[in-house]
């Protein structure tokens, strides 16, 4: 596969400050505490757990929840359209609301944005262990495919966030966006994930994950999750 | 993996998918349904309106009918193991439902069973 490797702002311990409770996240960003506990909830901010006997405590990396705030101020400024123009009649002129004289490529940076938020929400369920964090993301009637040791998981994504539940917290996951790709109202993220843990998942578990999504009334939702899970 | 290996599963998808442009082109969902899985799904916009279901797809295909000008081009196939991406462009689309000269960007996902290679989904951009 030919992959344009995009960061996701990974943790580099050396360039990234590391934010040791919920007190020191909404300090960074500004906010209160409610506020950035909403934001994980509802809108995926980039928040960890280290998972203790008896109760588990939240950390985040500084450059993640930077990169995150990026993509979510760009997002509110640029909002995605709800309607799709083809290229040859984006090419003409602005578009109703658009700012005549803006780079065309703005629009591409915002539909590009937007599919990495839908994502993010997906990984911070994921990691979280909590299937309603990554349910937004998702399509009504989205479906799951994919063989987990030779066993075939194929239906509704209620699969999805009932095994995500199960599996509980994978604080140590590792995604990488190996792809995204656009077409107008259809796009395709191939997305690699190491590291990924849990009841179900077990140790260092690494997933091949594609998804597809739809664009709906300017929002990106997944509408498919395949995956191909490696044994080691 | 090995180049033999690979172009094995890649004839595995383009076989599958061919299943999918001769129903298209003869418009008849008959031969396109054995290339999908049971569980496949089905989404875009037909006309501002978003289908969804491969129901929708086998019928929409029945009632445009043939469709023997259609040009279809492999973009991209992307294998990861035991599943695919195909990327398909195919211009030239006529027929009773399509009207003329329609241009439409697909993206299959493939999952590979033990029957074979089978389209898990079909999500599409239609040209307007």
């Amino acid at each position: 596969m030919v992959s344009s490797p995009v960061s996701m702002g990974t943790p580099e311990k050396n360039a990234s400050e590391t934010l040791e409770s919920w007190k020191q996240i909404a300090a960074h960003l500004n906010r209160s505490e409610r506020t950035v506990r909403r934001w994980e909830a509802a809108e995926g901010l980039p928040v960890r757990r280290r998972e203790h006997q008896r109760q588990d405590t939240v950390f985040a990396y500084s450059n993640e929840i930077d990169e995150w705030n990026r993509r979510r101020i760009r997002t509110q400024l640029r909002p995605a359209p709800i309607t799709t123009v083809s290229e040859s009649r984006r090419s003409d002129g602005p578009l109703p609301g658009e700012q005549a004289g803006r780079p065309t490529a703005n629009r591409y940076l915002a539909e590009h944005d937007a599919i990495t938020r839908t994502i993010d929400l997906y990984i911070a369920g994921a990691r979280g262990g909590r299937g309603d964090l990554m349910r937004p993301a998702f399509h009504p009637e989205a479906t799951i495919a994919g063989f987990c040791f030779g066993v075939e998981y194929s239906g509704s994504i209620e699969h999805l966030f009932r095994w995500i539940d199960e599996n509980g917290p994978a604080s140590k996951i590792e995604p990488r966006f190996a792809r995204i790709e656009i077409f107008e109202t259809i796009a395709i993220v191939h997305l690699e994930v190491q590291g990924w843990s849990g009841k179900l998942a077990g140790a260092n578990a690494r997933i091949s994950e594609v998804f597809a999504l739809l664009k709906r009334d300017g929002e990106w939702l997944i509408t498919q999750k395949t995956f191909h899970w490696h044994d080691s | 993996m090995a180049q033999s290996k690979y172009a094995t599963e890649y004839d595995g998808v383009v076989k599958t998918m061919q299943m999918y442009i001769d129903g298209g082109r003869q418009g008849k969902s008959a031969l396109m349904r054995p290339a999908f899985h049971p569980d496949a799904s089905f989404f875009g916009y037909a006309g501002g309106n978003l289908a969804t279901g491969t129901q929708f797809l086998f019928e929409w295909i029945d009632k445009n009918g043939p469709a023997p000008d259609i040009q279809p081009r492999f973009v991209s196939v992307d294998i990861l193991e035991s599943i695919a991406v195909v990327r398909l462009e195919i211009d030239g689309w006529s027929g009773a439902v399509s009207g003329s000269g329609v241009r439409m960007s697909d993206i299959f996902t493939l999952l590979k069973t033990p029957e074979g290679w089978r389209i898990i989904q079909k999500a599409f951009h239609w040209h307007a």
